[in-house]
């Protein structure tokens, strides 16, 4: 926008839901009539695919799988990129597979192995296609290799994935040089472009991805200062503490942060501090590393734009739909399964919930419909998230995943049903972790609303 | 703590589960606690005695600077050998086509293993110089 008339125009637009702001007298983008789409839109009309994917990751692939091994006819897989495995295809490094193949590959092993599966049973895959928008009516507009066109589907499944929080996001002051870059960004750089990033490089934030490529720049003979992580426990996987930081000697510190860029056209240094129990920086903890390349771990969000325009409730603790035990979201046929639902630390996963995503959906798309009141599933005490959201009652057998909020040693999680009382589940650990999503089954069948809580 | 030779609690890596292992030296060998599968007591074993890694990077296919594969090897190697081995790789500048599981460095180093590769590149190139389609 040149200026400030224009800003009101696009603010205006967005409130309105619409992508761009017309110009007075433009034919609006989204006018079904003026688009030849050679599709029967007809109310009654049967819809061209049984089941839609949106997304060719970990989760999508295995939710296409998951919905063709169910006996949907027709299924369709939509990917933005050029080509299946979405972020898996930079994962270079191994610890894929272990649930979902029974040993330790790449990501790129995983994603060529999955989507081969996918082209074995007969699913349709489309590359290059990028769906602007979703409709409550399961109506997909799509820019495709073969020009835009709309495509209706029995129902949808979401399966986006996440995108990483930026420097915005967490509002780091100082100067704005290059170098400062997401650490997902620079696995891209390093592992598919073949590109330097940087000489020397502190690294904020402790997820998975900041640790996987800690590693992987000591690999390329960058020197790795240090990781620092506001919070006081790590936010990776312990596993990668141990082979990605300690291997190598790479001091993490636990309870600091960033508090400052330094440099002009490239950074220069970061001004590191610690925090106290508020996240406060502590005056006179503050200090100076020299560095050319600031990385971001510090965080992932759900992707769920096109949710939102279908109308999708979200949960606010997640990020990302709010679901029942068949993975389908508020609005009837659209499901949702991996990173766009909620975070996962472990591609397995990811899949796993796609599996079973795809599997209602083509259920819900030949017409068997789901019947019986909802009951809530709420987080408890020390139970940051749990889900699914709801559940029908007389539903045995749903698989359940939670985090908690703080690190616990020798602890109990229960489900416990709010009128009556009754224990529905419960489980001792030694350890649970915020870092760790768990997934664990309650086999009774559902009566009434439940509290999952997790006492020390 | 004088029951502990092996200084830290070690972090078993071999899933995602990260058990803390508890290793103590007894007169009948180690002794290995908080394994939550059988497979700790090897790890938390090599771990003390031997540690292996494995190891995972990219390389541009000959005639490109920007079209990757991306290499493990075939199995874990002592630890103190990963760079060395690093360096062999970054030599390797594999021909197209290359199949996924394909052998690019056999019996690296002479460790015994392979340095392989983990994604399929096609022979035909996109005019844009892209990968073909996986």
């Amino acid at each position: 926008m040149d200026n400030g008339a224009g800003d009101d125009r696009l603010k205006t637009a967005r409130a309105e839901g619409r992508g761009l702001p017309l110009k007075e007298g433009a034919v609006p983008l989204y006018d079904d009539d003026r688009i030849d789409t050679g599709l029967p839109l007809k109310e009654g009309a049967v819809p061209p695919y049984d089941v839609v994917v949106i997304g060719g990751g970990p989760a999508g692939l295995a939710a296409a799988l998951g919905a063709r091994r169910a006996g949907a006819g027709s299924v369709l897989i939509l990917e933005r990129d050029k080509r299946l495995g979405g972020i898996l295809n930079q994962c270079i490094h191994d610890g894929f597979g272990l649930f979902l193949y029974n040993e330790t590959i790449t990501g790129p092993e995983y994603a060529e192995r999955l989507a081969e599966d996918v082209g074995r049973e007969g699913i349709r895959t489309e590359t290059g296609a990028m769906v602007l928008d979703l409709g409550a009516d399961r109506l997909l507009r799509v820019n495709s290799r073969s020009g835009y066109r709309l495509i209706r589907a029995g129902s949808v499944i979401l399966a986006m994935g996440c995108r990483e929080r930026t420097r915005d996001m967490i509002e780091i002051p100082g100067t704005r040089p290059a170098g400062i870059l997401t650490a997902g960004s620079a696995q891209n750089l390093v592992n598919l472009q073949n590109l330097r990033i940087g000489n020397e490089a502190v690294i904020l934030g402790s997820g998975d991805i900041g640790l996987i490529m800690a590693r992987r720049l000591t690999y390329e003979g960058m020197a790795v200062k240090g990781v620092f992580e506001i919070m006081p426990w790590t936010n990776g996987l312990e596993r990668n503490v141990r082979q990605c930081l300690m291997d190598f000697g790479i001091p993490l510190e636990l309870s600091s942060t960033v508090i400052e860029v330094r440099g002009r056209d490239r950074v220069a240094s970061v001004i590191v501090a610690r925090v106290d129990e508020e996240l406060r920086p502590v005056p006179g903890s503050e200090r100076e590393v020299r560095c050319d390349t600031l990385l971001l771990s510090v965080g992932l969000i759900p992707e769920n734009e096109l949710a939102r325009r279908a109308g999708v409730e979200l949960s606010p603790l997640t990020g990302g739909a709010v679901v029942d035990e068949t993975f389908m979201t508020s609005v009837p046929g659209i499901f949702s399964c991996g990173n766009v639902l909620q975070i996962h630390d472990v591609a397995d996963f990811a899949s796993h919930e796609g599996f079973a995503a795809g599997a209602f959906a083509a259920r819900f798309a030949r017409g068997e419909l789901p019947a019986g009141d909802k009951v809530r599933l709420c987080p408890g005490r020390g139970v940051r998230y749990c889900l699914p959201q709801t559940a029908r009652t007389g539903t045995a057998n749903v698989d359940l995943s939670f985090r908690v909020t703080r690190p616990l040693r020798a602890c109990r999680v229960t489900a416990v049903g709010r009128k009556s009382g009754k224990k529905y589940f419960g489980k001792k650990y030694g350890r649970l972790l915020p870092s760790e999503l768990q997934r664990v089954r309650i086999r009774p069948a559902i009566e009434e609303d439940l509290e999952v809580a997790c006492h020390e | 703590m004088s029951e502990r030779p092996c200084a830290d609690p070690l972090t078993c890596i071999l899933c995602p589960v990260g058990c803390e292992l508890e290793v103590r030296r007894t007169d009948r060998g180690l002794d290995v606690r908080g394994n939550q599968c059988e497979k700790g007591i090897g790890f938390a074993t090599e771990e003390v005695l031997y540690p292996k890694r494995n190891l995972a990077t990219s390389v541009p296919v000959r005639g490109s600077e920007t079209i990757m594969v991306s290499v493990r090897l075939s199995d874990r190697v002592p630890r103190e050998m990963l760079f060395p081995i690093l360096a062999e790789i970054a030599r390797l500048r594999p021909e197209p086509p290359v199949r996924r599981g394909q052998v690019l460095i056999a019996d690296v180093l002479g460790t015994g293993v392979d340095v392989i590769a983990t994604r399929t590149i096609g022979s035909e190139r996109s005019p844009r110089g892209d990968p073909p389609e996986v």
